[in-house]
């Protein structure tokens, strides 16, 4: 269970106190929703480790996550653009997310070979990410949730732009993630659509506080 | 939490400042060294004489700027509305090329021209059997050097200024019949503005500073600066204690310009031009005047260029090229500009790594002496422009007196400091900007993959840096090949580089000889500066 207790933050030079509440299950979607500027992504933020938070706390399974640092989270984040280096193959991108040295071994790269099949995307394998569609990008970066295999998944509004065909579809293909490897997911939007289709629950920021919907 | 930020970056942070440290360190103990080698307090003993050099100094460098942003000015106005035109990219790179030719063969090429023996007094001679003598000595020489070298440096970067107006404000300012003046003073100029004052104050640094076209177009003491009166002190006269006032002096002065400066500074970048389309013709009148500004400064930028070629060719090469003391010059400028151009693309990196931590709000920009940090050691990477390259030369002169070691190493030491010192404000312009871009758009996503250090930089930073890094290497390059400044302080038969050679043989009166390894240098320094870069362009890579 991934806990967010009594979570406070407080811009730079600004009065309010964004505050944050909610569980997420195993296999569970969680969706923010809110205008633009309402403190969603700075929840992600926070969970992540990008930004400390003034008060509260993050607990996944009875371990503190907030004063560890990005790189030691057990998270993987989606983000609105930028998901993929678009200057390495799809291999390349994929393989970043777990190996920690340069040269990558035969193991690695059958692993890479074996989720590119499971997203649809095994001939674009050694093609540059940035020669691909923008659905197929957001599906390499879905391969490398896969591939690191972390606990909570964060999505910071990564189809945004997509078609509606390529939205949903990746929206889909989140909600199977989610159940099929047991993630907790937390997903920002705006879009009430998306959420009433894969979310389990829905919260929406209200003067500056998270509310169950 | 305080250090908790610094501890988690400090193999970022802590290079960069520990450098910035050594920079500032010694820059302090070059002040000190200067300071405790003269007797009495210098600021009551300025004589007329010295007041006459500072106000010189100040005066042809006032002038100089002002000329060369006039003249950048109108050749970026006319560019800017004359953007389609074949090779005009060409022309571009080619003066931007202005900022790596050595100042010695400008004024070699300039001579050619203008000199009582240069081209034009030789054709007017021959048509009207008339000639203007000798001109070119003086107020008059320094300022059209300093336009030469600037005024294109200035048009690269105003160029750019006028190609980010958007089009919409052409099409209001058309659409209420703006005339020419109206247009440039109501949408053109305020995007101007501020690169005019960062340019401006550059140019006015450099030109205050400036040595080797004082030294060789001055021609009397009436046209001394500082710098040259330092140079004349030191080798000429012998009068140390007159040297180390003018170096007092000169630092003094330049670091309360660079400090004053520094807020509204802002460096050249490595990227291309692109052309803003202004989808109607201008008048024919306008369309005329465009062309004549391009095609006289074109002529003007390009003609000393030729003659430094036509003059060059007609030398003895299979002599020159085999002459011990060319090729000990040659083999000596080639080692110092590898070896300062590596470490400057070391320090610069370094410097600009340690910077933006704390600027970037993935990093530190939320600590609290972030803005100071920042601020120091972007101070320390300017350094050169407080210390003037014979300032830089005497406070080692003096250290080699005093401490251990031979006249090769100090010699040695002092040149790779000074091109170092030289080439870091440039290569700090151009690399800065670049690794804030890299680390702005990957930063979330490196960090939350956990990416080693070296996957970051063989993955990430290396491939975008790549076409910059080459270009930081050929300008420093450039900059150690062409100068003369420190090496005439330490420069002999036994320490001798292509600059101090071309210097000794046109001081000589060997002419063609001069023009010979005038060509050579101009022939190196273009090649490695439009070559290099081109090496590690990728087309992978977008350009940030």
């Amino acid at each position: 269970m991934l806990k967010v207790t009594n979570l406070q933050y407080q811009y730079k030079n600004a009065e309010n106190i964004y505050s944050y509440e909610l569980e997420v299950k195993p296999q569970e979607v969680v969706a923010i929703l809110g205008q633009s500027g309402s403190g969603k992504s700075t929840l992600l933020d926070i969970v992540a480790g990008f930004v400390e938070p003034s008060a509260g706390s993050v607990i996944l399974d009875e371990e503190e996550l907030i004063g560890l640092p990005v790189e030691k989270r057990p998270i993987t984040i989606l983000f609105q653009n930028h998901n993929l280096f678009e200057h390495l193959s799809v291999q390349k991108n994929i393989l970043l997310g777990v190996s920690k040295v340069l040269k990558d071994s035969i193991e690695e790269v059958e692993k890479v070979q074996a989720i590119l099949k499971e997203v649809g995307l095994e001939e674009h394998e050694h093609k540059l990410a940035s020669k691909l569609s923008g659905g197929q990008q957001q599906r390499v970066a879905l391969a490398r949730v896969l591939i690191r295999r972390e606990p909570i998944l964060l999505l910071d509004e990564p189809f945004t732009g997509l078609d509606e065909k390529t939205r949903l579809e990746m929206l889909d293909l989140v909600k199977k993630i989610t159940l099929e490897h047991n993630l907790h997911t937390i997903m920002v939007t705006h879009e009430v659509e998306d959420c009433e289709r894969i979310a389990n629950k829905i919260y929406e920021m209200q003067d500056h506080s998270l509310v169950a919907r | 939490m305080m250090f908790k930020g610094l501890l988690r970056f400090k193999s970022a942070v802590l290079p960069g400042m520990l450098l910035s440290f050594t920079l500032l360190s010694f820059a302090f103990l070059l002040f000190y060294t200067l300071y405790l080698s003269q007797d009495g307090d210098i600021f009551t003993s300025i004589d007329e004489r010295i007041y006459g050099l500072l106000k010189f100094t100040l005066y042809q460098a006032f002038l100089s700027t002002v000329l060369s942003l006039a003249v950048g000015i109108l050749l970026a106005w006319a560019l800017a509305h004359q953007s389609q035109f074949k090779g005009r990219g060409l022309l571009v790179a080619l003066f931007s090329s202005s900022l790596v030719l050595p100042t010695l063969i400008v004024v070699f090429g300039l001579i050619g021209i203008f000199g009582r023996n240069g081209y034009l007094n030789q054709t007017t001679l021959f048509l009207f059997d008339t000639s203007f003598g000798s001109y070119l000595y003086g107020l008059g020489g320094i300022l059209l050097a300093h336009t030469y070298l600037n005024a294109s440096f200035a048009s690269r970067a105003l160029l750019h200024s006028f190609e980010s107006i958007p089009k919409e404000k052409y099409k209001l300012a058309k659409s209420l019949n703006f005339s020419v003046f109206e247009r440039f003073l109501y949408v053109e100029y305020p995007a101007l503005k501020s690169t005019l004052l960062s340019i401006g104050s550059t140019i006015f640094l450099l030109c205050f500073t400036s040595f080797a076209v004082v030294l060789l177009l001055g021609g009397s003491p009436s046209y001394n600066t500082l710098e040259v009166a330092i140079y004349e002190a030191v080798k000429l006269d012998f009068d140390i204690g007159l040297a180390l006032k003018l170096a007092l002096i000169q630092l003094s002065i330049s670091a309360v310009l660079v400090v004053f400066s520094s807020s509204f500074r802002v460096g050249l970048s490595n990227l291309k031009t692109s052309h803003t389309l202004i989808p109607w013709r201008e008048t024919k009148t306008l369309q005329i005047v465009q062309w004549l500004i391009i095609g006289v400064f074109t002529l003007f930028f390009v003609l000393p260029l030729v003659v430094i070629v036509l003059d060059g060719i007609r030398a003895d090469f299979t002599r020159i090229l085999v002459e011990p003391l060319f090729v000990k010059s040659f083999m000596t400028s080639i080692m110092l500009a590898t070896v300062s151009s590596i470490l400057t693309v070391i320090i610069a990196v370094l410097l600009s790594n340690s910077r933006r931590n704390f600027s970037l709000s993935t990093r530190l920009e939320d600590h609290p002496f972030s803005k100071v940090l920042n601020a120091i050691i972007a101070f320390s990477g300017n350094l050169y422009l407080a210390i003037p390259s014979l300032v830089l030369g005497l406070g080692f002169f003096l250290m080699s007196q005093k401490y251990d070691g031979s006249p090769l190493l100090w010699s040695t030491l002092a040149l790779l400091t000074a091109n170092v010192l030289m080439s870091l404000p440039f290569a700090l312009s151009v690399l800065a900007p670049a690794m804030q871009k890299t680390a702005q758009r990957y930063d979330k996503l490196a960090f939350s993959l956990g990416l080693t250090k070296r996957q970051r930089w063989f993955y990430v930073e290396y491939p975008y840096l790549k076409s910059a890094l080459a270009y930081v290497f050929a300008l420093a390059f450039c900059f150690s090949l062409g100068d003369l400044g420190i090496i005439a302080l330490f420069g002999s038969d036994e320490f001798t580089t292509l600059p101090w050679y071309l210097y000794q043989l046109m001081g000589s009166y060997r002419t063609t000889d001069a023009a010979g390894v005038a060509l050579v240098l101009l022939v190196l320094v273009l090649t490695v500066f439009i070559l290099l870069p081109r090496l590690f362009r990728s087309e992978r890579v977008k350009s940030n």
